[in-house]
């Protein structure tokens, strides 16, 4: 019980995911600065603007709308991000506990924070964020067959094993599951999932700053923008992270650690380049991209698992 | 089977299930004595008949040990009536059945009754329905009579006086509502009628109507169709696809009570167990079946919830939400093994109570507010707080947001699905076809519910509704502890509910998935409890209430808020998608609406020879005689 609430709150639970998190924010954004030839923010910058907003702004609570749920959305979605980390990183690091979940769980955990937006937002009572929660939905609906059928994918590939445990020593004892063409196609279609998921530029349209001036995020302010911030944060660590352990190997025991970072920061670093080279695409557009020609490929990719490719 | 009296070691047992079925249908026909004036007091003598039943009902839940133990074998039968000479020759028919599964129902149709009733006593007192009480009471001693019975025609019997109180509970005052009864009545019928082939078609077989006695193999024509033929009548109660669209109808214009009392729970919970039956007792599952029960599951779950997905006023998409939740549980008995049999019985139970639960508070706000379409409703949250909270648990219970209810059976279904995947076969080969639809299925419902809780209780409130208040306590007590079910079957699912109340149904099983309910949601709590302290220790000076900002307009010029029905209005723009939603719109999939068009032209082409011309009419007859004689010759 103590042992795990360990897990949950420090290691590999919430303030390792805070570092981690804060950490990969910055090489976003750092890479995002390179690309546009500026020079960027320092490393810490994640953490001081996380701070500011905790410890030194004014929380605004809505005059319209449920001020208690407007403050109870942003806890949930950073417990829902973190018990997904909790049981993608207790496998990964090969941390053996009588506490974990399988992955449909996890599936189900890593929606918790998209529908806490939405709630919060439409607590809110503003008009602009219940168009962004529109938005937010159209764009679960579009992307989480995709994710579903992916997770499907590796679900076959492994034999049938649905635990992320069993689905990483799988991949150890034969090949990484990316050595064959099937494993290509879905970690493509993974990597557009996490995109969407993150609502990262080209699937930005729950925010859209240009129209919307954030969306869903419009009326936040305060600790409670700061845990939202925070559960982005971890979002962008721990979905790269599960994407390492259904396609990538996960990490073998020993120095292995550098490579699993470098596998992260790789999986980062291609995130930043699309959403850096691309323009927002509207919402009828990602969900034709999602429904039709995304679903295809995974449907493609669990064809040629049938027949051993 | 002639001796049925001594088979049993406690004959209280036995005298508490004729009573369980005799008390509410004699003191229901006994009301029917008292005028309509009196309906308070009708009400309460309601009242104290469902606690006596559901005294009995918790009585037999845990009924004597030998009997549970051994239930299988020897409580089946039970032929005691009032230990009178009137029924002599008549024990192989009046036969009873008490085990795991009808224990387990009898339970929560007592609970989910009693419950609604208490409900009932306040949101009915301007007698929206006449004679509700008694309706109500004789629905409760069928739907145990129909639980109970083991002997097939007894069950059809009970079967169909559900069949007409589901009729008399609903109004029938308007056009509207008296068409949706009829509707209601005659599809009901007409799968009663279907079932009664089936039941003879099952004795022709097997010289036998004890549902105990009866394991057909499903291998050759006759037994198919005697299965077909039952299966439509479970499907026509529990509301699956294509017989499932008096639902909507009924839901919409039916008093909340009403449509919470049955196609919300009683006939969920009557349908699907005798799905059970039929797929575990009667009949003997073949692979064909299993593909058919299967794909039967996700259609009905993916058509309904797209066209909830479009509904606008809120009881018409609780009504097609009660159709969609049932393909979940067609798709654990399809799978047709003990997790896929658990966890629909599971779903079962959490849909009876999540769904009742919703139709009761858009009963609540329809009745604070006169209205129940979403689009004209808006911002209650803080004026019904008890009804929102209530409102908001039903809604993340049914959309599968962990750590609730819903998300605990819909996970025991996905790794039903994910297990049998491994098995050989077209329908195994195909699990992930199903495992897709059926998420597919609840990210759609939790769109759903997001446009319902957002357009009644979020947003910004009408200025007509600043003077709402919250329904009396007898009205948000029910709701709050139907709440509270979906909270604890959530919390202890894996630890506590299953392994007692569904183990004992279906035997044991094994987890393959990995989910520690309780220790999740301890988590949940420390979690809110510490996000709250940190608010509160951040922001204690710092708190401030201020108008939203919209880009520097004025939100009161620009007419407030986002109307619901416009939330997924890019999905009508897909052309394939709003083509099949026009044609659905339009009832081209209503199975009522087509075999009506049916009827009217065949008696179309027959009321063309009525010309009105006398002689005419006599050639007829002559003809007719003529051809009589022939034959007759």
């Amino acid at each position: 019980m103590v042992v795990n609430l360990f897990w949950f709150f420090i290691f590999p639970g919430l303030l390792f995911m805070t570092v981690a998190g804060g950490l990969l924010s910055w090489f976003d954004r750092k890479i995002t600065a390179r690309v546009q030839f500026r020079k960027g923010p320092p490393l810490l910058q994640p953490f001081y603007d996380f701070f500011k907003l905790l410890l030194v702004k004014e929380t605004i609570l809505p005059k319209h709308g449920s001020a208690f749920v407007f403050l109870l959305a942003p806890l949930l979605s950073l417990f829902g991000a973190t018990m997904a980390g909790l049981f993608i990183l207790l496998p990964l690091f090969n941390i053996e506990t009588g506490f974990r979940g399988d992955i449909i769980v996890i599936f189900y955990l890593l929606t918790l924070p998209s529908f806490s937006y939405i709630i919060g937002a439409l607590a809110s009572g503003n008009p602009l964020a219940a168009v962004g929660a529109s938005r937010e939905m159209k764009l679960i609906i579009s992307y989480e067959l995709t994710f579903l059928l992916l997770v499907a994918a590796v679900i076959m590939k492994s034999g049938q094993q649905f635990d992320l445990n069993s689905i990483i020593t799988a991949q150890q004892s034969h090949s990484p599951f990316i050595g064959s063409i099937s494993g290509v196609l879905l970690f493509i279609a993974g990597i557009f999932c996490i995109q969407a998921k993150l609502a990262l530029v080209p699937f930005d349209m729950p925010e859209a700053e240009a129209e919307l001036a954030s969306g869903i995020y419009i009326e936040y302010s305060g600790p409670p923008y700061a845990m939202i911030r925070l559960t982005k944060q971890i979002m962008l660590f721990i979905l790269p992270a599960l994407i390492v352990a259904l396609l990538m190997n996960g990490m073998n025991p020993g120095i292995n650690i550098v490579w699993l970072i470098l596998k992260i920061l790789g999986i980062v670093l291609l995130l930043t380049l699309i959403r850096n080279t691309n323009p927002r695409v509207k919402i009828k557009q990602a969900s034709r991209f999602f429904l039709v020609w995304m679903n295809l490929l995974v449907v493609i990719a669990i064809v040629l698992i049938a027949f051993g490719l | 089977m002639n001796e049925p009296l001594k088979l049993f070691a406690d004959i209280y047992t036995c005298m508490y299930l004729q009573m369980l079925i005799i008390i509410p249908l004699a003191a229901g026909v006994l009301f029917f004595a008292i005028p309509e004036r009196f309906h308070s007091v009708k009400g309460i003598l309601t009242l104290a008949t469902a606690l006596v039943t559901g005294y009995l009902g918790i009585a037999l839940y845990s009924a004597d040990p030998q009997m549970t133990a051994q239930g299988e074998i020897l409580g089946r039968r039970c032929m005691a009536l009032f230990n009178a000479d009137i029924l002599q020759n008549s024990e192989g028919f009046l036969t009873f059945t008490l085990d795991g599964l009808s224990k387990m129902i009898i339970l929560f149709i007592s609970i989910l009754a009693l419950l609604i009733l208490v409900y009932t006593l306040i949101y009915n007192k301007n007698a929206r329905v006449s004679n509700y009480y008694p309706w109500f009471l004789i629905t409760l001693g069928s739907s145990y009579g129909a639980v109970l019975s083991d002997n097939l025609i007894l069950f059809v019997i009970f079967w169909g006086i559900l069949g007409i109180t589901l009729y008399k509970l609903i109004p029938g005052k308007d056009e509207k509502s008296s068409a949706a009864a009829k509707k209601t009545m005659i599809l009901i019928g007409a799968s009663d009628t279907i079932m009664l082939v089936g039941v003879a078609i099952v004795w022709k077989l097997t010289d036998t109507l004890s549902i105990n006695n009866i394991s057909l193999e499903t291998n050759n024509i006759l037994t198919v169709t005697a299965f077909l033929a039952l299966l439509v009548g479970s499907f026509t109660k529990a509301g699956a696809f294509p017989f499932h669209s008096w639902v909507p109808d009924y839901s919409e214009t039916a008093p909340a009570s009403s449509a919470a009392l049955l196609p919300a729970s009683l006939d969920k919970l009557l349908g699907i167990y005798f799905l059970a039956r039929l797929t575990t007792n009667l009949f003997v599952m073949t692979e064909g079946i299993k593909l058919l029960l299967l794909t039967i599951g996700v259609l009905t779950i993916i058509t309904a919830v797209l066209m909830a997905l479009m509904q606008h006023d809120s009881k018409r998409l609780l009504g097609y939400h009660a159709v969609s939740q049932v393909g979940y549980m067609i798709v654990g008995f399809g799978l047709g093994s003990l997790v896929g049999i658990a966890a629909g019985l599971f779903h079962m139970i959490n849909n009876a109570i999540y769904k009742s639960g919703l139709f009761l508070s858009t009963g609540a706000v329809e009745r604070q507010t006169g209205k129940s379409d979403i689009a004209e409703l808006g911002g209650l949250s803080k004026a019904m707080p008890v009804t929102f909270a209530a409102s908001l648990i039903f809604a993340m219970s049914i959309s599968g947001v962990p750590p609730f209810n819903g998300f605990a059976s819909k996970w025991m279904i996905y790794q039903g699905i994910i297990d049998f995947g491994a098995g050989e076969g077209l329908a195994s080969r195909l699990w992930f076809v199903w495992l897709g639809l059926a998420v597919l299925g609840s990210a759609l419902t939790l769109a759903s519910f997001v446009k319902f809780i957002g357009g009644i209780f979020l947003g910004r409130r009408e200025p007509a509704m600043t003077k709402i208040s919250e329904v009396p306590f007898l009205m948000w007590l029910p709701m709050a502890v139907l709440a509270l079910f979906c909270i604890l079957f959530g919390v202890f699912a894996t630890g506590t509910i299953i392994p007692e109340l569904f183990t004992p149904v279906v035997g044991a099983f094994t987890f393959n998935g990995l989910w520690s309910s309780s220790f999740v949601s301890l988590l949940v709590l420390i979690s809110f409890i510490l996000g709250f302290l940190i608010y509160l220790a951040t922001g204690r000076k710092n708190f401030r209430t201020e108008e939203s900002f919209i880009g520097g307009e004025s939100a009161e010029k620009l007419g407030a808020s986002f109307p619901a029905p416009e939330f997924y209005k890019t999905f009508s723009e897909f052309r394939l998608f709003s083509r099949i939603h026009e044609r659905a719109e339009a009832k081209a999939f209503d199975i009522y609406d087509l075999s009506k068009k049916a009827v009217f032209w065949l008696s179309g082409g027959l009321s063309n020879a009525h010309t009105g011309v006398l002689p005419g009419y006599v050639i007829w007859v002559c003809a007719g005689l003529i051809i009589m004689l022939l034959i007759m010759i």
